[in-house]
């Protein structure tokens, strides 16, 4: 397991990876600048970028890399810009938020655009997949938070009858959304959105309803939750991360972990590394520093470059023990990167060939175990060779009993026609020769 | 001589050669001596293996005995299989692949290609006996599954596989022997899996072999089971690749839209089988060869025989089925669409005539039909499960419409073997698919299960007890008056005969494999979208699960002696009840919901009798279940403070730390912070991450300077600000720290003041005042319990933060 560390800028600086564990940087993926929550690791497979572009563009773009190639590798074009990008655990689905407020559901093994609806009035700022990925959380630059259930949005049935398509929607916001963390309370979690406004507010997913409003002196740009459910960190634009509680009774935030520069530029993301319960912050001079939330000191930091530092993945990787062998299967496979998203939804009887791709299981290298069976097989033919007497066997020797009753009776019959034939025989002689 | 040898204890090295030669004398066959006694080849078998006497010593002193001792072994062994006698043979040929798999590594490398094939030509020999043929295909078989672990013979290994190919595809076509054709079987499967590339030039002929012997109408169902599952593997054998995969998919789901066809004539519009097989093998497109090459069977005299059809088509389901769920290597293109059509297509057609259609079809036809039709059903629910668990995830874009077929089909069906694989199937998608799932499936497994638990009908003896009776009442959904009566007179009858006590007197209770998959489905769907009923089904599946687990031990747990007398599967079967019950039971309990769990208290009683039984298994589960349900009743909120300390993963830190910010008593809170446990920490000590009490906020805040103070007023509209953010207070942030042990002389001067000197119940009041604001607790069903301890009132559970309120009352007594 390896686990990286990757950060894009708003300016073209490229995305930043680094090992967390050694702090060494590892390649630089070339030509990205990227909005905020634009970047995302598509499960173990690749990197996948929204990327900003002038406003006379007519369309959006989106480029992936490979994870051993600096070079843009694919590059799709969606038809609006696209601000959010997230990528669900597996790394199956890409979704994306679109400057209008639209929403894009991808396949990644094929390209497809399976679904593209109206999410917000505005532009679309985040977007975040529920834990076991059924869910989809989307802010908003209009201040609405909005859950999704994708499974209903393929509901065709219930879309006809005009059912609202979302799950819950979040309004007490009053500016843009800037960043949303769901926990790990499965059904029952939690949803924590930040906001320009200066406010962090707690949701209930189960209850569909606000928790807690939080104030806090600066608005927050990014949001991390720790594992535990009980506090959640804040970046803020006056560079400090504070501590939020969960459940606090005051409406006001609230403890600091620490300052990320003495400049007072923002922090303007978030992450946080289970492994070693770390937590990541990346700000606008550049820098991105690793904190030890329990002692509330830094630990290690990383130079991005000059832009501000705008997105940060932990992005955990299996390392696969014969390099060989993934080089061959990349071999077999063609390229290693699927093709381009595409641009509209297709309509009609084709729109789905009802081909699923599925990636095998990352084990799959196993060596095949076969047992051996000779032993189990003796057993087996002893049991049946002493089962001489059993009831087939028993059936047989009555059958074979009773023929052989039947064969005697019938010699017997044999015998005393031949005596009296013989009899006769001998009558007759008896009578010739009288 | 030797005999007079002494031996240091059982695991004296030399004893391996001396026991070998004793069974080789004793109870190993030869030439003149004829086989006596069968048991003891077994001995002989188990002997070895625990002894390993055929592992050769490397001990120097030693390995020339023992090396001398298993060359004679191997010797006699080769003599025995080249004898005549069929008795002889076999006993060598079986010890042969015992030999195989035990003997050492030079030694099988040596002469494993003699044993081949001395083993290969008793196959190609057509005098051998079918016991002696048996033998040598599952011998050819270790032989080939020791081979595979060299990794220096791999052509050799293959060329050698290769040559057992033919000869055995021979054997399946010409003999009938089901023993044959299983170690025929086992053999390929072996090859297929071990030596793929050995297959290759023959691939077509084993596919038409086990296609031929899957259409044959004498395949007995046990035997079409083995064959479907190799014709699985077989793809392996076919490049590998997703080609092939796909190739065998297509064929198998062509051949099954086919034998559809046939059988759905006159009960389904003529078009439904077109669009499958158009959408399996599109007109511009070349289609593949049928199933088992040009002539696959799909024209013989068995097309009239509803029932071969039937067995047929379910043994190509599940070849699909095994295809679908076994590992691969690489990616694969799942037909999903044709898939669910295919299962659709099936679970559509319930014997019921189209009006249009019926006098096309005699009462006999249908009938036949009809008594095929549940395994059809069966089998295509198994295609269902075997799909969704391929493609988890992924099945996105069409788990709406498998919502619908699910929930439509359940309602219809009434079997208990297909209600069971549809729980199963409602379990699997709500694993794979998370909560969304939950949202979609809920009322409908609610439904299902509550008709299928309902406690009126589930065990006579249940009835006896008044309270039961008062329990379910309140539970019921619709009891008919039949059951009602049922239950009454069975009261007499349980009284007469215990041993009646659980099981089924009449057919209209369901099944007890069919309760305990209702159960599990509960248990699955409390699991994973426990939170989302809580408007609407989560009371009364509270209910029916409570009076499940209740009625499923109540009586039986002073009963189970008995039940042991009878090792039988009824009574594992109760077993496997009992413990469904309190499983869903538990995840009832523990499943967040908006209130106090309603039967918290029963259930502790329930888990902690449950404990004391002799059942272990039952035991073991309420021991875990008491477990869980401490978490229950002592809520954690997990402070930072326990987490592991980093600084040996990252040395450089401190001076890291110490370049950056200037906090020297950080250092010194951080020593004190480590005293373990937070629990206990906490309910001795005034904590919160945050200040919770207005007083204290009050009095903090007179400590703010006020400059700050202001400043944040004006920034964020204020009544009251705690905001600690300012540097130079960095110390007093550190001080609101969880830990009792560092709350230090700055803050608490002035907030144990105001605790101690003001009276408890205005600090109270205050707070309840300002929390009656914030309706929503995130602690509530958490804290209720502990409310009506502390405080002897229980409105509603608008006070969240009551855990503070318990400790400020708790430490201000103290203090006071």
């Amino acid at each position: 397991m390896e686990i990286s560390v990757i950060a894009s800028s708003s300016i073209d600086g490229g995305i930043g990876s680094w090992d967390l564990k050694t702090g060494k940087e590892q390649l630089r993926f070339k030509t990205c600048a990227s909005p905020a929550h634009g970047l995302t690791a598509v499960g173990e497979k690749f990197i996948a970028a929204s990327q900003l572009r002038n406003a006379s563009a007519s369309s959006g773009s989106i480029f992936f890399w490979s994870w051993n190639k600096p070079q843009v590798e694919v590059r799709s074009f969606p038809v609006e810009s696209i601000k959010a990008l997230a990528a669900n655990t597996e790394g199956t689905y890409i979704v994306g938020g679109g400057t209008s407020g639209d929403i894009y559901l991808w396949e990644v093994a094929t390209g497809k655009l399976l679904k593209k609806w109206h999410g917000h009035y505005r532009s679309v700022t985040c977007l975040v997949f529920s834990g076991d990925d059924s869910l989809l959380v989307s802010g908003s630059q209009d201040g609405s938070v909005r859950v999704w259930s994708l499974i209903r949005l393929f509901d065709d049935f219930q879309r006809q009858q005009g059912n609202t398509l979302y799950e819950h929607n979040f309004n007490e916001h009053t500016m843009s959304v800037t960043d949303i963390v769901i926990d790990y309370g499965g059904c029952n979690a939690m949803i924590v959105s930040a906001s320009e406004d200066r406010t962090c507010k707690v949701w209930s997913l189960s209850k569909g309803k606000l928790l807690r409003n939080i104030i806090f002196p600066s608005a927050i740009n990014a949001l991390s939750l720790d594992p535990g459910g009980f506090v959640f960190y804040a970046g803020s634009r006056d560079s400090k991360i504070y501590i939020g509680a969960i459940n606090a009774t005051s409406d006001y935030g609230t403890q600091v972990l620490g300052s990320v520069s003495e400049e007072s530029k923002a922090v303007t993301s978030l992450a946080y590394c289970a492994d070693g319960n770390l937590l990541i912050s990346g700000s606008e001079d550049g820098n991105i520093c690793v904190w030890d939330p329990k002692s509330r000191r830094p630990v290690r930091t990383f130079g991005h470059g000059k832009g501000p530092v705008n997105n940060i993945q932990v992005v955990r990787k299996t390392i696969v023990a014969n390099s060989n062998k993934t080089q061959s299967s990349w071999k077999r496979h063609g390229s290693l990167l699927p093709p381009p998203l595409e641009k509209y939804e297709r309509s009609g009887e084709e729109s789905m060939d009802g081909i699923v791709i599925v990636d095998p299981p990352p084990s799959a290298d196993v060596s095949v175990y076969s047992s051996f069976l000779s032993a189990d097989l003796i057993n087996e033919q002893v049991k049946e060779l002493q089962q001489q007497g059993s009831a087939a066997t028993e059936i047989e020797m009555e059958r074979l009993k009773l023929e052989y009753k039947k064969s005697l009776q019938m010699n017997d019959q044999w015998q005393k026609n031949y005596e009296n034939l013989l009899e006769v025989v001998m009558e007759e002689q008896n009578g010739v020769s009288n | 001589m030797a005999s007079f040898e002494r031996f240091d204890d059982m695991y004296d090295s030399r004893l391996k050669s001396k026991i070998l030669r004793n069974l080789l004398s004793d109870n190993v066959p030869n030439e003149k001596q004829p086989l006596t006694n069968f048991l003891s080849l077994s001995k002989v078998v188990s002997t070895i293996s625990t002894h390993k006497l055929l592992s050769e010593s490397i001990d120097q002193k030693l390995q020339a005995k023992s090396k001398s001792a298993v060359d004679d072994w191997v010797e006699r062994l080769l003599a025995l299989i080249s004898s005549d006698m069929p008795d002889k043979c076999w006993v060598g040929i079986c010890l042969m692949g015992v030999t195989c798999q035990e003997c050492s590594s030079d030694r099988f490398f040596s002469s494993y290609s003699v044993w081949f094939n001395s083993l290969l030509s008793l196959i190609k020999n057509p005098g051998s006996s079918r016991i002696v043929r048996v033998a040598s295909c599952t011998s050819i078989s270790d032989l080939l599954t020791r081979l595979s672990r060299f990794s220096n013979t791999k052509k050799d290994a293959v060329s050698h596989a290769a040559k057992v190919i033919l000869p055995i595809i021979k054997l399946l076509d010409e003999e009938s022997s089901e023993a044959l054709w299983e170690g025929i079987l086992h053999l390929l499967s072996t090859i297929v899996i071990l030596f793929p590339a050995a297959v290759h030039s023959n691939y077509d002929k084993v596919e038409a072999a086990i296609a031929s012997k899957i259409f044959s109408a004498k395949t007995s169902p046990n035997m079409l089971k083995k064959f479907a599952h190799f014709l699985a593997l077989l793809p392996k054998a076919n490049k590998g690749d997703a080609s092939s995969w796909s190739l065998m998919m297509q064929k198998l789901l062509i051949s099954i839209n086919v034998h559809l066809n046939n059988f759905f004539q006159g009960l389904e519009e003529e078009t439904i089988g077109k669009k499958a097989i158009q959408r399996l093998a599109p007109p511009g497109k070349d289609s593949p060869l049928p199933l088992g090459g040009q002539n696959g069977g799909l024209d013989d005299a068995a097309w009239n025989s509803e029932q071969l059809i039937v067995s047929r088509v379910s043994a190509l389901m599940l070849c699909s089925s095994t295809m679908l769920t076994s590992s691969h290597k690489s990616k694969l293109n799942i037909p999903v669409r044709s898939l669910l059509s295919l299962v659709e297509r099936v679970l559509a057609v319930n014997g019921s005539l189209p009006r249009s259609m019926s006098p096309f079809m005699t009462g006999i036809q249908q009938e036949l039909v009809c008594a095929e039709l549940p395994t059809l059903h069966s089998s295509a629910l198994e295609l269902l499960v075997a799909t969704i668990k391929s493609i988890r995830s992924q099945l996105l874009p069409y788990a709406a419409s498998v919502v619908s077929l699910i929930s439509s089909y359940f309602r219809k069906c009434l079997l208990p073997e297909l209600r069971i694989k549809l729980y199963s199937i409602t379990k699997t998608l709500l694993k794979s698919m998370g909560v969304g799932m939950a949202m979609q499936l809920a009322q409908e497994v609610v439904r299902n299960a509550s008709l299928d638990l309902d406690p009126t009908i589930v065990e006579e003896s249940d009835a006896v007890s008044s309270k039961t009776l008062s329990l379910t009442k309140g539970a019921l959904l619709q009891a008919c008056s039949k059951k009602r009566k049922h239950s009454n007179n069975s009261v007499v009858e349980a009284e007469n005969s215990a041993f009646e006590v659980g099981v089924p007197h009449n057919h209209s209770s369901s099944p007890i494999s069919l309760k305990i998959a209702a159960l599990e489905a509960l248990e699955t769907l409390l699991t994973i979208g426990g939170a989302l009923g809580s408007d609407s089904w989560r009371e009364r599946v509270d209910n029916l699960l409570m009076t499940t687990a209740t009625n499923a031990c109540e009586g039986r747990w002073a009963n189970a002696e008995t039940y042991h007398c009878l090792p039988n599967k009824s009574t594992t079967d109760l077993v496997e009840f009992q413990l469904a019950a309190l499983r869903a039971f538990l995840a009832s309990l523990v499943s967040p919901s908006r209130v106090r769990p309603a039967f918290l208290a029963e259930g502790l009683e329930l888990f902690r009798t449950g404990k004391c039984q002799e059942e272990m298994k039952i035991a073991g589960f309420c021991a875990h279940a008491l477990m869980s349900l401490e978490v229950v009743i002592h809520p954690r909120a997990l402070p930072l403070d326990g987490l592991p300390s980093i600084s040996s993963q990252f040395p450089e830190s401190n001076s890291l730390a110490s370049q950056r910010h200037n906090t020297p008593n950080l250092n010194k809170l951080n020593d004190i912070a480590h005293n373990g446990d937070d629990l206990c920490n906490r309910w001795q000590a005034d904590v919160d991450v945050l200040p919770s009490n207005p007083e204290i906020q009050r009095t903090i805040d007179t400590t703010l300077h006020l400059q700050e103070t202001k400043r944040m007023k004006l920034g964020n509209d204020l009544a009251t600000v705690v905001s600690l953010s300012v540097q130079n207070h960095s110390d007093m942030v550190a001080s609101e720290n969880v830990q009792r042990a560092d709350v230090p002389e700055k803050v608490t001067e002035s907030t144990e003041e105001s605790l101690g000197h003001g009276s408890d119940k205005d600090v109270m009041v205050s707070k309840e005042e300002e929390d009656l604001a914030v309706k929503d607790s995130l602690m509530e069903e958490a804290t209720i319990g502990k409310k009506r301890e502390s405080l002897g009132e229980s409105d509603d559970d608008s006070i969240p933060s009551l855990k503070a309120d318990d400790y400020l009352s708790s430490d201000s007594g103290i203090e006071s």
